[in-house]
């Protein structure tokens, strides 16, 4: 990492040294990034598992409509808040790949040592989504552009679009076709009947439900565009809720 | 100000306190990963209220195929289920219901699950006052010893718990398999199948992801970047070269998707979307309407001697004497001595051999109409807290009589209405 004094701060007052000095800020960067880091994961993971829940828990609920719809736009909102933080305050163009890279290390422990290691559900039943290139997308698109107004536009409009094609990689595989008591199922939709889940009846899931379609069996791309079209107003919304909680506000000495 | 700031975190910042968060984090990890959890061995079957568990399923002739298994061994769990016809007005009726196990995870596998003939893998419908049969092929999965239940999931209403029994499995969970044949010829496994894969596609990622946040925190870090920006500094932050690099990064990254989802497509070519939608039509039991009629007069429940009474008008129209041998209800069976010499194989929590009596026991001649009175009254009662039917809003029981005939033959009859507890011991009817 290098840093240096160009802004002009006091140096020699309190340290012996500029290495001093300068050994210090970088650690101090560092405790910063691990808080940041935990503070975001926890954050997010509480969000994210109180919306998106069983869409995300559960392959079986991973279907072409709700899922793509629901999961990104409640994403959106930490994303959002987390680029107005890094972005106003560090000009860090990291802000929702953290948020993302963070929430997937906490699914992961998640999944892995309570869903797989308490309870026994295969993985392949309980994997997260993919987030990550999302983020990229979204601080990137905020870096290039400078503008919070055109990364909720393109970049929410993207952060939708991006969600279906990113997990298509590792979901195809369960979307091949079974045919079980004379019955044809999906992997997905096996892996759930199999591995019982004394909570979760299969009424419960919301596959493809809602009014009659107009675009045949093109699901995903109308749930991906009105998915990103919801996470630019959620994008406007939560990136003036992340300024607002990345203000500091300071006491006077006299006060205290 | 900024100054005595800089201070305070130069103080923080020492190599101990880092030391010290290192080891915190370190132990809170470990205590809330490592520990093994202690396996469930109940599933809240009785704390929902016993109006609700006696007036909506009514189980009977459930049977477990095998109580010790190994590991890759199947048994079956089977039964009937009176949908009862004074269903509670406070839960939903089971239009959409969906034919569960209730067990601690899946340490048995449910490797098909009929209702009557038909396969029910997805949600189905049952309609108020008619039986069903059902089946559950289960396969042990994980050694261990298990409480396993039938259950019936019904939609806005919520789990319905039939009785449980104990089931021991032996072995080792690493030699489980789940083969499944697909529609194209192949067979796979899917207990791993795909896992290995996830985890690669998920882990570039995440490692991708980490890589893009150190390169930016490694160049100025966060509180350099902090002053620059309040200097006013900020655009220097991100110049050209930065606004390549994440062009670059971004191209990489867009076409790293593309290639994933097309060799997708490739290794994939036939996939279909998730299979879902509610079973109607299933057929209820063809049985012969019964021959006994039981008209319910009154009933009550003495709190203090678990003691439930029902006055019932009992009509035989059938060609043989019968006798009423058998009441259940929640699960739970009270057996009349008299007509049951032999113990059933049940599990024994929830039965109570001797917890059924009647004011007279002679047998009712075929066409007599006798008026009886019903005497249930076992500690299980209250273990399995049904005693709360004194306590709950709607006061009233449910269950269902079976009556013998000396040729062995067995009549049902649902029973059910208001009772009036009785808080004393010894009050009279």
């Amino acid at each position: 990492m290098s840093a240096s004094t160009e802004t002009g701060l006091p140096v020699g007052k309190t340290w012996k040294s500029k290495e001093e000095f300068l050994g210090c800020v970088i650690l101090t960067d560092w405790i910063l990034l691990v808080i940041l880091f935990a503070v975001l994961l926890g954050s997010f993971h509480i969000h994210y598992m109180l919306l998106a829940g069983d869409w995300d828990f559960w392959i079986d609920f991973k279907d072409r409509r709700m899922w793509p719809t629901v999961t990104p736009i409640v994403a959106m909102c930490f994303a959002a808040a987390a680029q107005s933080f890094f972005w106003t305050r560090f000009r860090l163009p990291i802000g929702a790949t953290t948020v993302v890279l963070a929430l997937l290390i906490g699914e992961w422990i998640n999944r892995y040592d309570n869903f797989w290691g308490w309870t026994f559900f295969p993985i392949n039943l309980v994997f997260p989504s993919a987030l990550i290139p999302m983020g990229f997308w979204l601080d990137i698109v905020l870096m290039i552009s400078g503008s919070w107004l055109v990364t909720a536009l393109l970049g929410g409009l993207g952060w939708g679009l991006l969600f279906y094609p990113i997990n298509w990689p590792v979901l195809a595989q369960y979307h091949q076709a079974a045919e079980i008591d004379g019955v044809l199922l999906t992997l997905a939709d096996l892996i759930g009947f199999n591995y019982v889940r004394t909570g979760t009846p299969e009424y419960i899931r919301m596959v493809e439900r809602g009014t009659l379609r107009t675009f045949g069996k093109d699901v995903v791309p109308v749930a991906a565009f009105f998915s990103g079209f919801i996470s630019m107003l959620v994008y406007f919304l939560w990136w003036n809720m992340g300024k607002w909680f990345s203000t500091t506000k300071y006491l006077e000495i006299e006060e205290v | 100000m900024r100054s005595l700031n800089l201070q305070s975190m130069a103080k923080c910042a020492t190599a101990r306190v880092v030391r010290l968060w290192i080891l915190g984090l370190a132990v809170a990890g470990a205590l809330t990963t490592l520990p093994a959890a202690t396996p469930a061995a109940a599933h809240g079957e009785r704390s929902q209220q016993a109006f609700l568990r006696m007036r909506t399923l009514n189980w009977y002739d459930v049977k477990w195929s095998k109580t010790e298994l190994n590991v890759n061994d199947e048994m079956e769990l089977t039964g009937k289920v009176h949908v009862f016809s004074g269903w509670p007005q406070a839960v939903a009726r089971p239009g959409e219901s969906f034919l569960n196990v209730g067990e601690p995870g899946p340490v048995l596998i449910r490797k098909s699950a009929f209702v009557g003939e038909v396969p029910v893998p997805r949600t189905f419908s049952m309609d108020v006052g008619k039986d069903y049969e059902y089946k559950i092929v289960l396969k042990a999965r994980r050694q261990g010893r298990y409480h396993v239940h039938v259950q019936i999931n019904v939609k806005d209403g919520g789990p319905i718990v039939g009785p449980g029994q104990w089931i021991t499995i032996k072995g080792d969970m690493k030699d489980f398999t789940n083969p499944v044949t697909l529609l194209e010829g192949s067979t796979i496994d899917l207990e791993t199948y795909g896992i290995t894969w996830t985890y690669i596609y998920h882990f570039f990622w995440m490692a991708a992801a980490a890589a893009w946040i150190l390169y930016w925190f490694m160049t100025k870090g966060i509180i350099v970047r902090y002053w620059q920006v309040k200097a006013g500094k900020g655009a220097e932050l991100i110049g050209q070269d930065e606004k390549r690099i994440g062009a670059i990064t971004l191209a990489v990254v867009l076409l790293a998707v593309l290639v994933f989802y097309a060799a997708a497509n490739r290794e994939f070519p036939r996939t279909l979307p998730m299979q879902a939608g509610l079973l109607t039509g299933i057929s209820p039991i063809d049985e012969p309407r019964s021959t006994v009629d039981v008209q319910f007069k009154g009933g009550s429940y003495t709190v203090p001697g678990r003691e439930l009474r029902i006055r019932a008008k009992v009509t035989n129209n059938g060609k043989e004497p019968i006798r009423l041998g058998e009441f259940t209800s929640a699960g739970l069976r009270f057996l009349n001595p008299e007509v049951f010499t032999m113990r059933p194989d049940f599990p024994d929590y929830l039965l109570a051999d001797r917890g059924l009596s009647v004011s007279d026991s002679n047998p009712i001649a075929p066409g007599e109409t006798r008026d009886l009175e019903v005497i249930v009254q076992d500690a299980r009662f209250d273990i399995e807290r049904l005693s709360d039917l004194a306590y709950d809003t709607d006061s009233q029981f449910g269950g269902l009589l079976f009556f013998f005939s000396p040729s062995g033959e067995r009549q049902k009859a649902e029973v059910g209405g208001p009772v009036i507890p009785k808080f004393q011991a010894g009050a009279a009817l």
